[in-house]
């Protein structure tokens, strides 16, 4: 019992959202009486969250580094209609399009980065500066105009991986990158533990670990089924493939990198770090250009999932995002949060709107919805973390006979997670309070 | 390492199990639903409606004329105003397609940015019908219906001449132009409508555009917004026609009509003929008084009305009726148009013009 509790306990304190959001997929299917996990509505899932999600990767480093960057969707329209001008006017091949959009992204991305890290003005008013003068630089190179983009760049919003290979009435490419991703999972899970025995670690017996990954590569498994049966000349997204590549990259560079590690140092304590050693305003300068680089990205995304840039690409979008990574578990005043975390907290809203319009209630009560699902989301976390009280879900799930030790049980099963922050356990609760 | 091999094997065996029970792949439905307009489709689908943001009082009445006129017809209506902006509406035409829409009724917010997610709907075999908006640079779409603008125009800078001559005595007489939003592709033909009525005036003297701005581009007002139009109408007044009097302004629309003549009375002027558009309640008002000289009656109703016709007949495998195959190409191709005639409306017609409204018939009828 002890042992199970430890599956599930242990990961509900960090897979929370995740069983929310588990949890809303299988309501919204069932209400909607079977639209939601269809092939089409899966991928649009995909396709249309998938550049708000890339801008929750570099706004959750941003806020960990204890910033907001507001000016995410006005730059992600400006370098759009950059590009997008830049190949129908300028004579650039598409591939230059996307390098001069990534550069733009750059640009911007030092323009703010310097304002915020060496002129020392909050990041908040740097980037509502730049909220108004990249909608403004937008509106000003493109004349107001809604400009068409090539297939080329298309196919990055809104293509799917080709068909390759013998026609096994599968998508092959889909398959592999299914296969691809459950062996990552066995592979990284059988390591972790041969790492943990090791060290001289708590080691758990087998079946547990299969357990958890049966539930996971079952997952995975239905996904890819999904994504490889859709109608012909779909399979999985090429923004999806973006976006968890950048997802991969992210998790590894915030969890096992110097770099990384130290912008959770200078969210967590700006003057600590300082005094161990860490370039602070080199840190923050990379992450703000980053977050600028990464909206550039999204706008690429979108402008190719919209077949043309407009005068109004981006709008709200720094909102959105900034609720993914909130309702993903980061805290207002830095020093928390994970790259997974914001990526999950953006599928709910997600799902939430997808299974909302497939129940065809109205855009006016959708809005209030996603409002009142922001505050509790936050506010649940909040509750359930402030220190010295059990957790709520510990409660919830409680052995009775041996009641009273499920938050031990749950902070004893963490360190066998992999590297979520420092200080993702004791210091957040803290923080969040 | 036996225990990776053990692992492997497991989920070897759970995926192909996996595969298996859910059955044979995807080229068991490949068979889509072909030539939908050919055979028409069962009464009760799902008609999808997605419309732009509810911000005037048109698309509020569109959506319930929509919703109840669908409804009657027997099938399930799916209405959605897309407040979020483009994303939003991208989301909910893919949205409809999930759920089986056989006709998808867009008014677009941008009319470019919608390319994908039609495309999706005509390969699941439900007919695009672009509605008040035309759909651009794509194939995707089967109908147009839409008032005609062009004529809009037409009869705008028609009524000012006509106002200007029961109004202002003799020729010539001093004018102004305004044009509607450059990034809203209606203005330009709203605008070269009226110019190809006023256009011969202006050449042979009757009338005058003192300030000499005569261009769309000069003419036009960022966003449709009325503090443009007034602030630029301010300007004018008081050096262009600080001396002069200002005998009529071309308006495009209510909003920016009501904006103008607010400047004028700033200003102290007698009020100049101005027109209208979209027969908004406050201007109705302002007709009655006498102040706005006339408006557009583009009746929602009737639109609606007749979108739901051209459903009926997509239903029944019927093609659905167009009056105009030529003018309305999209970029990619010439999109075969709906087009309904607007009406004009001045004081002489007011009362009987919006007899029938729901709305505005209390205006007009104390």
């Amino acid at each position: 019992m002890k042992q199970l509790k430890d599956i599930f306990v242990g990961d509900l304190r960090r897979f929370g959202m995740l069983f929310t959001l588990v949890a809303l997929v299988a309501f919204f299917h069932v209400r909607t009486g079977g639209y939601v996990l269809t092939p089409a509505n899966v991928m649009n899932l995909l396709n249309g969250n998938s550049y708000i999600l890339v801008l929750a990767i570099g706004m959750v480093l941003v806020i960990i580094a204890g910033h907001i960057d507001l000016s995410v969707g006005s730059v992600a329209a400006f370098a759009g209609i950059v590009m997008a001008l830049a190949i129908r006017d300028w004579g650039f091949p598409p591939w230059a399009g996307v390098l001069l959009c990534l550069a733009v992204g750059a640009a911007i991305g030092a323009w703010q980065g310097f304002w915020v890290a060496y002129a020392g003005i909050p990041g908040f008013v740097v980037t509502l500066a730049g909220m108004m003068l990249f909608r403004g630089a937008n509106q000003l190179v493109g004349h107001s105009n809604t400009i068409p983009v090539p297939d080329a760049i298309q196919f990055l919003g809104g293509g799917y991986l080709p068909e390759v290979g013998p026609d096994t009435g599968y998508n092959n490419l889909t398959l592999a990158l299914g296969l691809t991703a459950i062996l990552w999972l066995v592979v990284g899970s059988l390591r972790a533990r041969q790492a943990a025995r090791r060290a001289g670690g708590e080691v758990r017996p087998l079946w547990m670990v299969a357990a958890r990954l049966a539930l996971l590569g079952g997952v995975v498994a239905y996904s890819t089924y999904l994504f490889a049966t859709g109608r012909p000349g779909t399979s999985f997204p090429i923004p999806g493939l973006i976006l968890f590549s950048l997802v991969i990259l992210y998790s590894f560079v915030s969890g096992r990198t110097i770099v990384g590690r130290h912008v959770y140092a200078v969210g967590g304590n700006r003057q600590a770090a300082e005094l161990s050693g860490v370039d602070t305003r080199g840190v923050t300068f990379l992450v703000m250009m980053n977050m600028s680089v990464l909206a550039a990205t999204a706008g690429l995304m979108f402008v190719g999932r919209s077949t043309a840039s407009g005068p109004f690409d981006g709008f709200n979008w720094e909102l959105d995002a900034i609720s993914a990574v909130f309702i993903g578990g980061a805290a207002v005043s830095g020093g928390v949060g994970t790259v997974i975390g914001s990526i999950i907290g953006g599928f709910v809203m997600a799902v939430l709107n997808n299974g909302l319009q497939l129940l065809g209630v109205g855009a006016d009560m959708t809005q209030v919805i996603k409002g009142l699902v922001l505050l509790i989301a936050v506010a649940f976390d909040v509750l359930n973390k402030t220190q010295g009280r059990p957790s709520i879900l510990g409660l919830l799930l409680r052995d009775r006979r041996g009641g009273g030790q499920a938050p031990a049980a749950a902070s004893a099963a963490s360190p066998a997670a992999p590297a979520g922050g420092p200080g993702k356990d004791g210091t957040d609760a803290a923080k969040r309070s | 390492m036996r225990g990776v091999a053990t692992l492997l094997v497991v989920f070897g065996a759970a995926g192909a199990l996996a595969l298996a029970g859910c059955g044979g792949g995807r080229r068991s439905r490949a068979a889509a639903r072909p030539g939908a307009e050919a055979q028409g489709f069962e009464k009760g689908a799902t008609i999808g409606v997605a419309l732009p943001q509810k911000t005037s009082e048109n698309w509020v009445l569109a959506e319930k004329l929509f919703q109840e006129g669908l409804e009657e017809a027997g099938y399930r209506a799916d209405v959605q105003f897309a407040n979020g902006g483009v994303p939003e509406q991208q989301n909910q035409v893919q949205t409809m397609v999930i759920k089986g829409a056989r006709v998808v009724v867009v008014g677009a917010i941008d009319g470019s940015q919608l390319g994908a997610q039609v495309k999706e709907a005509k390969a699941s075999g439900a007919t695009v019908i672009a509605y008040d908006r035309l759909l651009l640079n794509t194939r995707a779409v089967d109908y147009y219906l839409a008032y005609d603008n062009f004529k809009v125009g037409e009869l705008q800078g028609r009524s000012l001449l006509e106002g200007l001559k029961k109004r202002k005595g003799q020729a010539p007489w001093n004018v102004e132009l305004v044009a509607g939003s450059p990034d809203d592709s209606n203005s330009k033909v709203f605008f070269d409508g009226a110019m190809s009525v006023l256009r011969p005036g202006i050449d042979d003297g009757t009338l005058v555009v003192k300030s000499g701005q005569t261009s769309f581009s000069q003419a036009s007002t960022q966003g449709w917004k009325s503090e443009n139009a007034q602030k630029r109408m301010d300007t004018l007044l008081a050096g262009t026609y600080s001396k002069a009097e200002l005998a009529g302004i071309l308006a495009p629309n209510d909003t920016l009509a009501r904006a103008v003549l607010t400047a004028a009375r700033a200003a102290g002027k007698e009020l100049p003929v101005v027109t209208g558009q979209d027969s908004e309640v406050e201007s109705v008002k302002s007709i009655l008084k006498g102040e706005q000289y006339s408006t557009i009656n583009k009746d929602t109703a009737n639109l609606v009305r007749h979108a739901i016709e051209m459903v009926n007949d997509l239903q029944q495998g019927r093609t659905p009726a167009v009056n105009d195959t030529r003018s309305y190409g999209n970029g990619a191709k010439i999109v075969p148009a709906y087009l309904l005639e607007p009406r004009i409306v001045t004081l002489e017609n007011v009362r009987e013009s919006y007899a029938n409204d729901p709305v505005l018939k209390h205006v007009v009828i104390p």
